[in-house]
Formats: C-alpha cells, sequence, structure tokens
C-alpha cells in the first residue's frame, strides 16, 4: 500500500534543502492575548519540500504560531510571506485556498458525520457546483461528486483506513481519530501541511505508522510539512530543520544536528535558569 | 430475512453514493409512494374507508404533509448547520402573507410562481436575520430568531397594508387554480401538498447528502475546523438560513392556502415556531426521514389524546388534552435527548439495524 | 420645560418595570453561572411558584387563617414545591445530561418548560388568579414643579426594593458562604470541583432551589401586577434580551440589562411608537439586544470570548 496511486500534484526533481526556494517565511512576528505575550519577535523560514520542525517545552508558543500561520490568529506585529505574497496577517480562508491544510492538537474532526464525509469537506475548495445543480444532483453534479470521491477513496487507501469509510468519526478510537484528521488535510492537496502534535498520545507502532504517513507524504506527493512534536527521536529521525521556541522567543534554528548540541536548547528542556 | 443487503455489492461510486443505496429502502420508498400518490386518491374517490371521509384529509393528512416541509425546512438549519432557530412560525407567516400579496396584486402571476416567490422573500428575510449569525452563535443566536418571531407578528398585526386593509386582519386565500387545475376537495388538496412535499424533501435530500450539507455539518460539529478548512462560514450558514427559510416559506404559503384557506394574524406565532423545534427534535436532528416522523407525532398526539380515552369511555377535558399534550411533548424531548438524541430517525434506524439480523438477536 | 415631566415619567416608570425583568433575569443567570445550563425553563417557573402560591393562598384564606399567616404559609408551600421541582429537574433531566453539549441542555430545559407548564395548570387550574401582596396604587411626587406631577407605581417601587435586596443577598451567598464558593467552583469546571471533593448534584440541587425561590419572589410581584396566569411564562421570553445585554454570567447585569430594556421599550413606544404603529413594545426589547449583539457579541458585561483550538 503506497502512495504511487495517488495522482495529486507532484513537483518535478526535488533539490537539496538549502538551495530550495522559500516557501514561506515569518518575519518579525509578535503575538499578545491582553498583556501575555505568546510570541515575541519571531523570524524563520519554511522551504519547499522540507519537513520543518516546530519544537519547545510546553507553553512556547508552538501552537499558536501554527495559528498565525494560517490565519486563525492575528499577530499585532510582522509579516508572513507565502508564495511570493507578503501579508501582515493571513486570513484562515485565504490560507486554506492559497494552500495551506492543517491537523490540530485536540483532533478537530466534525463529530456528526462519517470518515468519508469528513475526508470529503477537504475537497470543498474544488468544487465548483452551485446551489441548485446540487439540488438535482444529476449530470454534472453528480459527475463532480463521483470525481472527488475518488480521489478521496485513493487517500483512504493511502492511509489504510478503508474499514472504517462509513463509521462516524466520534466513535473511532483516538489513533484512527489522528489519521482521518491528517486525510482531511490530505484532501485539500496541500502545497504546505502543518502537523500539531500528529503523534500526541499514540502508542508506538500507531506512531511508526503515522511517521510512514508523513514520509510518504513528504515523499512522494513533495508536500511541505511543518510540525509540532514532542517526541524528540521522531523530530531528530523526520525533519530536515528544527526551530526551537521558548516562552514564545526563538532560541534556535537549524539542522537537529546542530539544535541537539544548542546550549540554548539544553538549558530551555533541563530548566537551566540563564 | 425480508431485510437484507448482503449481496448488494456496490461496483460504482455512483451506485454506492445513490440516494437510497439498499434494494429493500427503495422498494419500500416505491410501495409508499405509489400508496400516496394512487391508492390514497382512489379509496378517496370511491369513499372506501377512512380514507372516504373528509376528516383524514382535512385534520391529519394535508397538515402532517405541509408541517413536515416546514420541519425539513428548519432541519436544515437546525440539524444540519446547527444553528438553534426559535423562528420558524414567523417564516411561515412571510410565506403566506407574501403569497397573499402576491396573488392579490399581481393577479396574472400564476399560482405556482407566487408561492415559489414567497419562499424567495422568506430566504431574503432568513438571509438578513441570519447576518448576525456570523458573529454570534448559540443561545445568543436564538435570540436573534426571535426578534424574527416577534418582529414580524407585529409587523402583520400592525401594518394593515399587508392585510390588504381588511377591518378584522383576517385574510382569503385565492382560488388555488394551477395552470387550469382547480384545487378544491380536501383529496385534490392532499395531492397538490403531497407534491410539494415529495419534490422539496428530494431536493433536501440531495442538498444535505452533497457538497453544501457537508458543509452544513462542518460548521456545525467544529466551525473554526471548518474555516481553516476553507469552508466559508459566511456562505455556509447564509446558505443554510436561505435554504431553510425558503423551505418553511412555502410551508407557510401552502398552509395558508392549502391548509387553512383563510387566516388571522397570529396564527404563525411562537406556539408554531416551538411546535416545529419539537418535530425536528423528536423526529431526529439531521435527518429528513425524522421531519416526516417528529410532524406525525407532534400532530397525532393530541387526536390520539382526544379521541382514544373517549372511545374508552373516559373522555378528557379539552384543557386537560392539551395539558397532557404539554407534559408529554416535554417529557419525550427530555427523555430523546437522554437516551437517544438523534431521536425516532435513529431509532428506525436501529430497529433496520436489528431487523436485518432477525431472528437472531446479533 | 413641558416635555420634561411626562418624559420623566415615562423614564421613571420604564425603569421600574426594567428591575422587575430583572428579577426574572437573575434566576437565569444564577442556573448559567453555577452550571452552565440556560434555563429555558424559569418563565414556567415562576408560572408554577405563582400557581402554588396564590391557590394556596386562596385556600388558606378560605380556611378562615388571619391573611399574614396565611401568605406566609402560602409562601412555605411554594418554596416547598420549588424545592420538589429543582430535586426532579436535577435528578431526571440534568443529572443525566452531565457533560452534554450547551444546546442540549438548553433543548431539554425547553423540554422541562413544556413539562411543567402542563403539569402546574393541571394541579393548580388555568383560570387567571388574581393577587394582592402590594399596595397598587401610585404616589405623585413633584407636582409643584410639574403640572400634574410624576405618577410613580407603588408596586413597581416595591419591586426594585425587593430586587435589589435578592441582589445583594445572592452576592453576599455566593462571596462569603461555603455553598457560594463550592457553586463558583463548580461553575468553573464540573470535573474539577468533584475531584476536590464537591458534591455537584447536591451543588445543582441547591442552584436550581435558588432560581425556585427567585421564582417564588417574581412570582409574588408579577402576580400582583397581572393575576397569576399563563402569560406569565412569556416573561422568560422577555428576560432574554436583558441577559443579552447583561450578559449570562453576571449579576449585576441583570440588573443593568433590565433597566435598559425596561425604559428602552417604554420611552421607544412612546416617542417611537406614533410613527411606526403602536404596540412596539412588543418587539423593541429583542431589536435592541440583537443591536448590542452585533456590536458586542459577549453582552455588555459578558466575558471576552477568546476562540481556541
Amino acid at each position: 500500500m503506497t502512495a504511487v496511486a495517488m495522482t495529486l500534484d507532484r513537483p518535478a526533481a526535488v533539490p537539496k534543502a538549502e538551495e530550495r526556494e522559500i516557501l514561506l517565511s515569518v518575519e518579525n512576528v509578535s503575538l499578545s492575548f491582553g498583556g501575555v505575550k505568546a510570541i515575541r519577535d519571531v523570524s524563520f523560514d519554511i522551504r519547499k519540500g522540507e519537513i520543518r520542525a516546530i519544537i519547545g517545552p510546553n507553553g512556547a508558543g508552538k501552537t499558536s504560531m501554527l495559528n498565525v500561520i494560517n490565519g486563525f490568529y492575528h499577530p499585532q506585529e510582522g509579516t508572513i510571506t507565502f508564495k511570493g505574497q507578503r501579508r501582515h496577517r493571513m486570513a484562515p480562508y485565504i490560507a486554506a485556498s492559497q494552500g495551506i491544510a492543517r491537523t490540530f492538537q485536540n483532533v478537530a474532526l466534525f463529530k456528526g458525520m462519517s470518515t468519508l464525509d469528513n475526508i470529503m469537506t477537504g475537497r470543498t475548495l474544488k468544487m465548483r457546483t452551485g446551489i441548485l445543480g446540487q439540488a438535482v444532483y444529476w449530470g454534472w453534479s453528480q459527475k463532480e461528486e463521483i470525481r472527488h470521491r475518488e480521489v478521496v477513496e485513493r487517500i483512504i487507501d493511502f492511509l489504510e483506513i478503508e474499514h472504517i469509510r462509513k463509521t462516524p468519526v466520534g466513535k473511532l478510537p483516538y489513533g484512527l481519530q489522528k489519521r482521518v484528521e491528517l486525510g482531511r488535510a490530505l484532501a485539500m492537496e496541500p502545497e504546505l501541511l502543518l502537523l500539531d502534535e500528529p503523534m500526541a498520545g499514540m502508542n508506538l507502532e500507531e506512531k511508526q505508522d503515522m511517521c510512514r504517513f508523513i514520509l510518504d507524504v513528504n515523499d512522494q506527493l513533495g508536500t511541505t510539512i511543518a510540525l509540532i512534536e514532542h517526541d524528540m527521536g521522531v523530530v531528530m529521525d523526520l525533519s530536515d530543520r528544527v526551530v526551537v521556541l521558548d516562552h514564545g522567543v526563538k532560541i534556535a534554528d537549524g539542522t537537529p544536528d546542530e539544535v541537539q548540541r544548542n546550549q540554548n536548547v539544553i538549558d530551555a528542556y533541563l530548566g537551566v535558569t540563564r | 430475512m425480508l431485510y437484507r443487503e448482503a449481496g448488494q455489492f456496490k461496483t460504482s461510486y455512483a451506485g454506492d453514493m445513490a440516494i437510497f443505496p439498499i434494494r429493500q429502502d427503495r422498494i419500500g420508498l416505491a410501495i409508499l409512494l405509489a400508496f400516496a400518490f394512487v391508492v390514497v386518491p382512489l379509496l378517496a374517490y370511491f369513499e372506501i374507508g377512512p380514507f372516504g371521509h373528509d376528516y383524514i384529509f382535512k385534520a391529519i393528512l394535508i397538515p402532517f404533509l405541509i408541517l413536515s416541509l416546514a420541519a425539513i425546512g428548519l432541519n436544515i438549519l437546525t440539524g444540519y448547520c446547527g444553528q438553534i432557530s426559535l423562528g420558524g412560525g414567523a417564516f411561515m407567516a412571510i410565506g403566506a402573507y407574501a403569497a397573499y400579496n402576491f396573488s392579490l396584486r399581481i393577479p396574472e402571476l400564476p399560482l405556482l410562481f407566487s408561492i415559489l416567490l414567497s419562499g424567495g422573500m422568506a430566504a431574503f428575510v432568513g438571509i438578513l436575520f441570519g447576518i448576525p449569525s456570523l458573529r454570534i452563535k448559540g443561545l445568543y443566536l436564538a435570540v436573534a430568531t426571535l426578534a424574527a418571531q416577534f418582529f414580524f407578528d407585529w409587523l402583520f398585526l400592525r401594518v394593515p397594508w399587508f392585510t390588504n386593509y381588511t377591518p378584522s386582519g383576517s385574510v382569503n386565500a385565492p382560488e388555488l387554480n394551477f395552470f387550469g387545475w382547480v384545487v378544491n376537495t380536501p383529496a385534490e388538496r392532499y395531492m397538490l401538498a403531497l407534491m410539494f412535499v415529495t419534490v422539496f424533501a428530494v431536493i433536501a435530500k440531495n442538498l444535505t447528502r452533497g457538497n453544501i450539507g457537508r458543509q452544513w455539518m462542518a460548521i456545525r460539529d467544529m466551525d473554526i475546523a471548518a474555516e481553516l478548512m476553507g469552508i466559508r462560514p459566511l456562505y455556509a450558514k447564509l446558505s443554510a438560513f436561505a435554504i431553510s427559510s425558503f423551505f418553511i416559506g412555502v410551508a407557510g404559503a401552502l398552509w395558508a392556502f392549502v391548509h387553512l384557506g383563510s387566516w388571522e394574524p397570529l396564527t404563525f406565532n411562537i406556539e408554531r415556531s416551538f411546535q416545529l423545534l419539537f418535530m425536528v427534535i423528536i423526529g431526529g436532528l439531521g435527518s429528513i426521514l425524522g421531519c416526516f416522523l417528529g410532524a406525525a407525532f407532534i400532530l397525532i398526539l393530541p387526536i390520539f389524546l382526544d379521541q382514544v380515552p373517549h372511545a374508552m369511555g373516559v373522555p378528557l377535558s379539552v384543557e386537560t388534552v392539551s395539558h397532557l399534550v404539554y407534559i408529554i411533548t416535554g417529557a419525550l424531548i427530555c427523555f430523546l435527548l437522554i437516551v437517544e438524541p438523534h431521536g425516532f430517525a435513529r431509532l428506525w434506524a436501529i430497529a433496520k439495524e436489528k431487523l436485518r439480523l432477525w431472528p437472531f438477536p446479533y | 420645560m413641558e416635555g420634561l415631566g411626562p418624559f420623566l415619567e415615562v423614564l421613571i416608570g420604564g425603569l421600574l418595570a426594567g428591575v422587575l425583568y430583572s428579577l426574572v433575569a437573575l434566576g437565569f443567570v444564577l442556573i448559567y453561572k453555577a452550571s452552565g445550563v440556560f434555563n429555558f425553563a424559569q418563565g414556567a417557573m415562576v408560572l408554577l411558584a405563582g400557581l402554588a402560591l396564590v391557590r394556596s393562598l386562596d385556600f388558606l384564606v378560605a380556611k378562615g387563617l388571619p391573611f399574614e399567616v396565611a401568605v406566609v404559609g402560602a409562601l412555605l408551600f411554594a418554596g416547598a414545591i420549588m424545592a420538589i421541582t429543582a430535586w426532579l429537574i436535577e435528578r431526571y433531566v440534568l443529572g443525566p445530561l452531565l457533560n452534554q453539549s450547551e444546546m442540549t441542555l438548553f433543548m431539554s430545559t425547553i423540554g422541562a418548560t413544556f413539562i411543567i407548564e402542563g403539569a402546574a395548570q393541571m394541579l393548580f387550574g388555568s383560570d387567571v388568579y388574581p393577587l394582592q401582596l402590594y399596595p397598587t396604587d401610585a404616589w405623585i411626587i413633584l407636582d409643584e414643579v410639574f403640572p400634574g406631577g410624576i405618577l410613580i407605581s407603588k408596586l413597581d417601587v416595591w419591586g426594585a426594593v425587593i430586587a435589589g435586596v435578592l441582589v445583594a443577598g445572592l452576592a453576599a451567598f455566593f462571596q462569603w458562604t461555603r455553598t457560594g464558593r463550592a457553586l463558583r467552583a463548580v461553575a468553573d469546571d464540573h470535573a474539577a470541583a468533584q475531584s476536590v471533593g464537591i458534591p455537584i448534584n447536591w451543588i445543582w440541587f441547591v442552584v436550581w432551589l435558588i432560581a425556585g425561590l427567585v421564582a417564588v419572589v417574581a412570582a409574588t410581584v408579577w402576580g400582583t401586577k397581572l393575576g397569576v396566569q399563563f402569560s406569565i411564562t412569556f416573561l422568560a421570553l422577555k428576560a432574554l434580551p436583558v441577559l443579552i445585554i447583561g450578559g449570562f454570567t453576571s449579576i449585576p447585569g441583570a440588573i443593568v440589562g433590565g433597566l435598559v430594556i425596561g425604559a428602552g421599550e417604554k420611552l421607544a413606544e412612546i416617542y417611537l411608537g406614533p410613527y411606526i404603529g403602536g404596540g412596539i413594545e412588543y418587539w423593541f426589547a429583542y431589536v435592541l439586544a440583537l443591536a448590542v449583539l452585533l456590536v458586542r457579541p459577549q453582552g455588555l458585561f459578558g466575558e471576552r470570548i477568546i476562540e481556541r483550538i
């Protein structure tokens, strides 16, 4: 079972990480809620085709960072440049339509809908039939629905969740819910995929599966991935580059090896007071 | 052994995505439709059995069909899109008065168009009152829909233009002439309502299983995630408000023209709104079938409480019946919310599940 | 100067009427604060309390008891009925629905509303029963300043005084008693409160009981004003805009909201009504609330909603 069968957009030959072009860059972003500063003057970039990890202790501002990137939070300062377009703030709809998809720390699936319908919602932006057409559900609109169903079925195959196709997701165990959520994000055919703790609360086996899916997506579809993860083993194995946040400040940025040796990072994780 | 889907393999996605994928469902529905469209009118024509009397059409079937249609409309908004509405009655009123004024002021307009336009008018108002839903949620929104209810109660009571300056405020429906077919007898009125309801139920079913239906449900289940998936809350919510109000508006026009014939202001008051909401909750939030079940229950309960004790020799007073209806309806709502939040429709699904395994327990 | 007298009269009348709305809204706020349940049944509870009160009062007076004694007896009886109602609701409706969504809980209280309305009328009758617990005549003040003076209904003043005492009492109860602290803890987080040993069912019963007693107080005032009758349940609907303006969780908000709505709708009726047709009192409160919501989605006193994911 591989993703070879998927017919999603795929870039040509993939160059080395350092010389790839920048897909998204965050410059001098600061975000605060009332008096609480969640992110302070953080800048980093994500290059096309890489797996970029964002790590840091709890409360470091990692999820807030993802929320800024896809426009759910609006930073007070700084700019976000995605695909060459520079914005002061992102809007959720623009982020989604430009090709940013994400999964959530606490699974945010549509609980009352089946696995299939959940993943189909990821195709919303690609569907064109108007309400009148859908009311008739005949001809063009039915064909469109079937065409997207085919794409979704390929994703279902890829994630090995055929058996739960018609199960309401509220009834699924946590590990499978995380997988469905990944499927929903993949259905958007994103250029940039944001994964917020994709392996939280999973056992070893499930983690291995999830790692495999992430690598396959990156490898075979060429999707750029930014992920937040607490399992350092996973982060060091998967990612091309790592950015480390602590108390909303960027304290390190580089390859996994560089970051591991960085004194600031060691201090932050061991809780040394500076 | 009757209800088996084993062996019915789908070889195409079209087959799997059909409106009723299971053969027995299709056969059952075909029988039901044949009965409703052919057998009932024949029985009425030859005056056989209960269908020989006007009572069953006037008191049960016609109101059942029209209220089912209104319940479908409300279910689209509340059950599918998750926006609770206490203003269903107001949108029925808008439909009724719009249809009245269209047919009064533009007599050359065919009646069918008057009715559809009245739905459009309700949809327009629905969008207006749906706009607050973009900023406010849940219970706060329920108050916005209440505002609609009370405002339109007042409007049709106090602004005489809408009732064509009749002194009592009571108005009469025009002759029901559909392209030459004059609808008169209760059986004919029943056929008319049946046609409307069938067409609209199919439309509702199609919408709710398609892309727009998924958008509504996504907004209902987790609106923030939906927005980050590229679903625009503006479009999803306002389309739900518009389509829901359209359905309810058409139901209101039919209620006034086909069921009542003449009606007073405050026919469509807050009681009606609650009644619609109860149909949807009892029948099943997020189910088209549930709308029919809920409408049937709410309509039949008072008749049952009136007639059955009467037949058993212990007639209840009108007041007792109405109090009992309150208590039973309320208790059933609490019971269903606790035991089976998806209402009768879900119970029906469970029954089918059991039937599939019958005679084995599991 | 000519317009000022009538204006003041309308304003004061409106403000005082608003306090009466606040009395009903208070019951909502209490339950919402402590359990996150938006209790649509509050209006029905006022009806139930009123019917229990007026029927037992009539009964006791007919038995030949002195009026004062009969009133005390009737109040005790109504209180007992509200306690039973609170227990039943906690035990059979909200208990089983613990941890359900806000919407489900809301709909379950609509169900409870209908049960209470049906049962109350079945038990105590469904006519209009007059109640006379407060003076209903009026004072005329400032008649040397304005021609004709300003008319102030004594009943409304009584209502205002009672509401003030009630709010002060409740605030003290929430702030300083052990049960009050437990209530606030439960309101913040059910599970956490349970884990430190707060008996959540008992707390909920207490909350509903208090809301029931507030309903008894509201029923004495409204019953005197309108007579005890079914239309009292519509007070619940009138209290909604009050809550919207004041916010669901704020006791002072309920008071201010009531004042704004009361004064707003009376002034609108007098000064706006003639131009667009009478009877706009019927919907003005809702539209006012809607306008407030569009500016501040959480109401005037509500806590700011921070969305997280």
